[in-house]
């Protein structure tokens, strides 16, 4: 309710508000704090926006059962659709609305980069909980972005060193030309080269890009060993299906943007062998993953929590604590978050160093296996029974 | 020569109509003013869903009794008659909303957004409206105006408001090279050619690295003689939403373009643009070149667009291909079809509408392309001269048509 | 670069055009018809490739078999349901704004399309998202050095073919083909010598809609996959195609397609950024032969001289 002091409409909004209230008051003992998420909720990631969304709404659901906590909260969750435009006016709208304390934000590396200068002109504290690129925590001094799962520049060089090993010499890369896709090109780069391995060419494709004959039968005359991809779950299943039409025989690798349950639907049976790889553990091996899992689906949500649904738990988780010991001010629960040490979470320890980054060491490697992502150390791939695109 | 006779005859009436133009006239126009404001401020403050929902079926019976029962002709009249005080009025209604909202960031963005897309529409309509050139890509000329702000502010010292004109201008030039290929050939070229642009522009921009590419471009805020934008101000101790300085700037270029596109409705460039657009062929016929006054138009019209763009860039602060896209091109025309072609009244109810109303009903967000494109389809079937059609041109002033 | 690379090339600039040239005759046959540019018709391919799938889906639950009968199904349900929506989109909307300036129904028509465009989005689950459309005609392929030709491309563009030399055959060689050129050429006359005008209107627009419904079918069984968006650059795209070739003309807009079509091609291979510019480089053309010829490369029948 804003603004409601003056007049005949503000008596009246006040009388309708305090009529739909009526019913309800008695549990409203404790102030209200609003707490906000932004997630791609529409659009070709929305799988991941969804899971990140009903984590976060958990994560309140649960602190307003529990009769100790001092707050009643209540989430204002906002659609970015993996826009950076439309993530800056929702950005906006959390940051101009005084009563929005502090959110977890962004799927999105290229909407996360694109919103922290808005965070900083309206002094809202945010946690990411599933952007990678690195630039967003530290190409900024902005005490106010904090992020709580890990970057691209550690998944590449896992990466890299993994696919040496099974011995592939050559790679092109095809990736997107959002911030996110370029800065999986330049780490892997930097990552493979190092390593010894040869970049026979590059191309940048736009996100929505439909048709890819061009580019791959550029790539088909090259005749790499790996294709590797930069970008988001859309455009790995249109790469992957259309490599198949042109009959481009490689092995088909990418990183955290293409490991979720959509990738697969998508492809069917050609997603068979697909290498992927993601910061963090899978949800059901984190520290707090199994008490997640059970919370979750004992809530009904729809959606599965995906990839990175227990990230935005465990950034929400950490957002009500502050505002439970410093109380609902934005500055106070800045201040709180950039202090955070050694934190126990259901992700593991939280540790938030200068730039507000948080340090994931675990890298987990993936194999479309059967219609399914598994871990490869658990997979018939590594055991040998299977075997990779152009592998003896 | 009849015609001339029975002008000539209102002429001497008119004189006795002038002396009747008293304060009277004035009351319908100002009531209607006021009770706009009221409204306005009323849906702008009011957050509850069932109650919007109310207040809008409210304001939709009460415009639909008002229109049958014939109670907006003295409103339609007073602001014909006295459309300098009127507008006057208007502007001090704006300002009233703005004291009124002066703390609160986003109503105060919403409403410079408003302000920054009747200035686009009006140039819109200059190309539409008045000369009947199809524009369907007004958003990315919008965009077009935006990016020259944010290139220019950030790697040059020119100074913010030569930025903004400077906007302007390489949206007027851009449609320049835009239409030039087609300005000799029929309408719907015309039209294929701004959609393509408009649909071009976006992948344009999304392989463009200078450009900033698909993740847009940062701006900085608006500076006027070292006075930052993007500060809030303090006024006797009220704490002012730095939005307050876009919003001023804001209605300050929206009332040049509106008194700007007036007068020239009412010269005889008005005149010859109106002359070509109902009828091309005997306007050429009167030697009226065709070519230059539709080029005259559409430069004038998208430089507005892009001036518009160049501030609503520095206001954001953000800049993406996807903030341009063809779908709000199709928003634009939206606006400029529904408010009544020709009429710059009709394009702030419009807008207004268009803007405010996806804001409050949180429910209606998705669905409102869907609802703009069926509520323009049936404008078109029923009543394709908008909402508030564009009157009957004066002639001679203080001549009513009878 | 070497022969099998052009080879693939050639095939795949092959595909684009026949796909072009398909909803290019259909913005002709409107126009010829009615003088209308009917800009919702990339969206009702739209509408016609996902009824295809919808109707796919449906296929599936109830288990009917696999392949052949599958597509046929398919495709007279999308020809069926676009046909439908062509003849009332004719009748409902366009027809009652013949006496209104031609710029009312452009923007009717636009809007239109814009209407369907969003119903999908919004109405058909999860609309928003590409969905992968069934790969059903057999994909065995043959390979030389760097060129594959895959059975379904040459499948495709026989049928294809097929059909518009089966619009051709329509027009010139059937009592209805004479109909709606009559209608086409003079519409007072035509009535006067007994042709029940609305109902050619009506035919010819379901069967401009059918050859688009034909067309997205094509479209998802090519890239494997459809999305709500995918009408809209193919409808500008058929439109300046047809235009280019002059529009009132099928030849023309056949030809129309094809260039265009072989502009994308040339400008993917030509262009250092592959498939971000080409299709900036074949509007540019398209815009520069329009600016040359006003009327199209293959004249259109009225002139207006002052």
């Amino acid at each position: 309710m804003r603004k409601s002091g003056f007049g005949l409409t503000g008596a009246l909004a006040a009388l309708a508000l305090a009529a739909a209230m009526a019913g309800p008051a008695a549990a409203q003992d404790k102030d209200t704090v609003k707490v906000g998420f932004i997630g791609p909720l529409t659009g070709g990631v929305s799988a991941n926006g969804l899971g990140g969304r009903n984590s976060a709404d958990l994560a309140v659901k649960l602190r307003n059962e529990d009769a100790g906590a001092k707050y009643h909260y209540e989430l204002e969750v906002l659609d970015d659709e993996c826009k950076p435009n439309t993530g800056v006016q929702a950005a906006t709208k959390l940051g101009a609305n005084p009563e929005v304390i502090a959110a977890a934000t962004h799927y999105c590396s290229a909407v996360a980069i694109a919103t922290v200068g808005t965070y900083n002109r309206f002094g809202l504290p945010v946690v990411v909980w599933g952007a990678v690129l690195p630039d967003i925590t530290y190409g900024n001094d902005y005490k106010e972005v904090h992020r709580v799962n890990g970057t691209m520049i550690n998944q590449n060089q896992v990466a890299a060193e993994f696919v040496r090993e099974q011995g592939y010499e050559t790679w092109v890369i095809i990736h997107d030309t959002t911030d996110y896709g370029k800065g999986h090109d330049q780490y892997f780069t930097e990552a493979v080269e190092g390593l010894g391995g040869e970049i026979l060419g590059r191309f940048g494709v736009t996100a929505d890009q439909q048709d890819f004959t061009a580019e791959l039968t550029q790539a088909k005359s090259l005749d790499p060993d790996v294709i590797y991809f930069g970008g988001l779950t859309p455009l790995g299943v249109r790469i992957r299906a259309q490599m198949d039409k042109l009959g481009l025989e490689a092995q088909f690798e990418g990183t955290s943007g293409i490991v979720s349950d959509a990738f697969i639907e998508g492809l069917g049976p050609l997603a068979e062998g697909v290498i992927a790889f993601r910061e963090g553990a899978p949800t059901e091996k984190l520290p707090g993953g199994q008490f997640f899992l059970e919370k979750y689906n004992a809530a009904g949500y729809e959606q599965p929590p995906e990839a990175y649904g227990a990230f935005a738990f465990a950034a929400m988780n950490l957002i009500l604590d502050a505002i439970e010991e410093v109380g609902p001010d934005r500055e106070l629960v800045r201040d709180w978050l950039n202090n955070v040490q050694g934190r126990d979470s259901i992700v593991g320890e939280i540790t938030f160093d200068d730039h507000g980054q948080n340090t994931v060491a675990l890298i987990t490697k993936y194999v479309a296996q059967d219609g399914a992502w598994t871990l490869w150390e658990d997979s018939e791939y590594a055991t040998g029974q299977r075997k990779l695109t152009g592998q003896q | 020569m009849s015609g001339f006779e029975s002008a000539a005859a209102p002429a001497s009436k008119s004189d006795a109509a002038g002396a009747r133009r008293g304060p009277r006239s004035l009351l319908p126009g100002l009531a209607a003013i006021a009770l706009g404001t009221i409204y306005v401020i009323a849906l702008l403050v009011v957050e509850e869903q069932t109650i919007i929902i109310a207040l809008l079926a409210a304001g939709i019976v009460a415009a639909v009794a008002a229109h049958w029962t014939g109670m907006l002709n003295p409103v339609a009249s007073s602001f014909i008659d006295r459309e300098q005080v009127l507008s006057g009025a208007v502007v001090a209604a704006v300002l009233a909303i703005t004291v009124y909202f002066h703390a609160d960031h986003f109503i105060l963005l919403l409403v410079t957004t408003i302000l920054l897309y009747v200035l686009a529409t009006l140039g819109l309509n200059l190309q539409f409206g008045y000369a009947g050139v199809l524009n369907f890509a007004g958003a990315s000329f919008f965009g077009v105006g935006g990016y020259t702000a944010a290139v220019l502010s950030t790697h040059t010292g020119m100074p913010h408001f030569l930025v903004l004109l400077t906007g302007g201008v390489m949206a007027a030039f851009i449609g320049l090279l835009v239409l030039l290929p087609v300005l000799r050939t029929r309408g719907h070229y015309a039209a294929v050619v701004t959609i393509a642009f408009a649909l071009l522009f976006r992948t344009f921009l999304e392989v463009n690295d200078v450009l900033g590419g698909p993740q847009g471009l940062a701006v900085p805020g608006f500076e006027l003689f070292g006075w930052s934008f993007n500060r809030n101000i303090d006024l006797f101790g009220l704490q002012l939403s730095f939005y307050v300085n876009y919003l001023l700037m804001a209605l300050l270029l929206v009332i040049g373009a509106f008194v700007l596109v007036r007068r020239l409705e009412r010269s005889w460039i008005g005149l010859n643009l109106d002359a070509q657009r109902l009828d091309e062929t005997a306007a050429i016929c009167f030697g009226l070149e065709i070519v230059r006054w539709k080029t005259t138009a559409f430069v004038l019209g998208n430089f507005l667009i892009g001036l518009a763009g160049a501030l609503f860039a520095m206001m954001i602060g953000f800049i993406a291909p996807t903030n341009f896209t063809f779908a709000d091109s199709l928003i634009f025309v939206s606006i400029v079809l529904l408010g009544g072609l020709g009429n710059p009244w009709g394009l702030v109810v419009a807008t207004a509408i268009v803007v405010i109303i996806p804001e409050k009903l949180q429910a209606i967000q998705e669905y409102r392309f869907l609802l703009y494109a069926a509520l323009v389809m049936l404008m078109l079937l029923f009543r394709p001269d908008g909402l508030l059609p564009r009157p009957v041109r004066n002639y001679f002033p203080g001549w009513r048509p009878r | 670069m070497d022969a099998g690379l052009l080879a693939q090339y050639v095939i795949n600039g092959l595909m684009l055009g026949m796909m072009y040239a398909l909803v290019a005759v259909g913005f002709t046959l409107f126009f010829g018809v009615l003088d209308v540019i009917k800009f919702s018709h990339g969206d009702v391919l739209t509408v016609g490739a996902f009824m295809a799938l919808a109707t796919y889906i449906g296929l599936e639950t109830v288990g009917v078999g696999a392949g052949l009968p599958q597509l046929i199904l398919m495709l007279a349900a999308a020809i069926l349901g676009t046909a439908l929506l062509g003849a009332l989109i004719a009748r409902y909307i366009v027809m009652p704004l013949r006496t209104a300036p031609p710029l009312n129904t452009l923007l009717i028509t636009l809007m239109l399309g814009t209407v369907l465009r969003e119903s999908v989005r919004l109405f058909y689950p999860q609309g928003a998202n590409p969905k992968p459309f069934p790969a059903l005609l057999p994909s065995d392929s043959v390979s030389f050095g760097n060129f594959t030709l895959r059975l379904d491309n040459v499948m495709m563009l026989a049928a294809g073919a097929l059909v518009i030399v089966a619009v051709q055959l329509l027009l010139n060689r059937t009592k209805l083909g004479l109909a709606i050129r009559a209608v086409a050429q003079d519409e007072e006359t035509a009535k006067t010598m007994g042709v029940n005008f609305t109902l050619i209107v009506l035919i010819t627009f379901a069967l401009g809609s059918a050859l688009a419904a034909f067309a997205g079918l094509m479209n998802g069984l090519y890239y494997n996959e459809i999305n709500f968006g995918m009408g809209l650059l193919l409808g500008v795209i058929g439109f300046s195609a047809a235009i280019v070739g002059g529009l009132g003309s099928i030849y023309g807009a056949i030809l129309g397609g094809f260039l265009f079509a072989a502009l994308q091609t040339v400008g993917a291979i030509a262009l250092p950024f592959a498939s971000a510019y080409k299709d900036v480089f074949a509007f540019a053309v398209v815009i520069a032969i329009m600016a040359w010829r006003p009327t199209g490369l293959i004249q259109e029948k009225i002139s207006e001289r002052v």
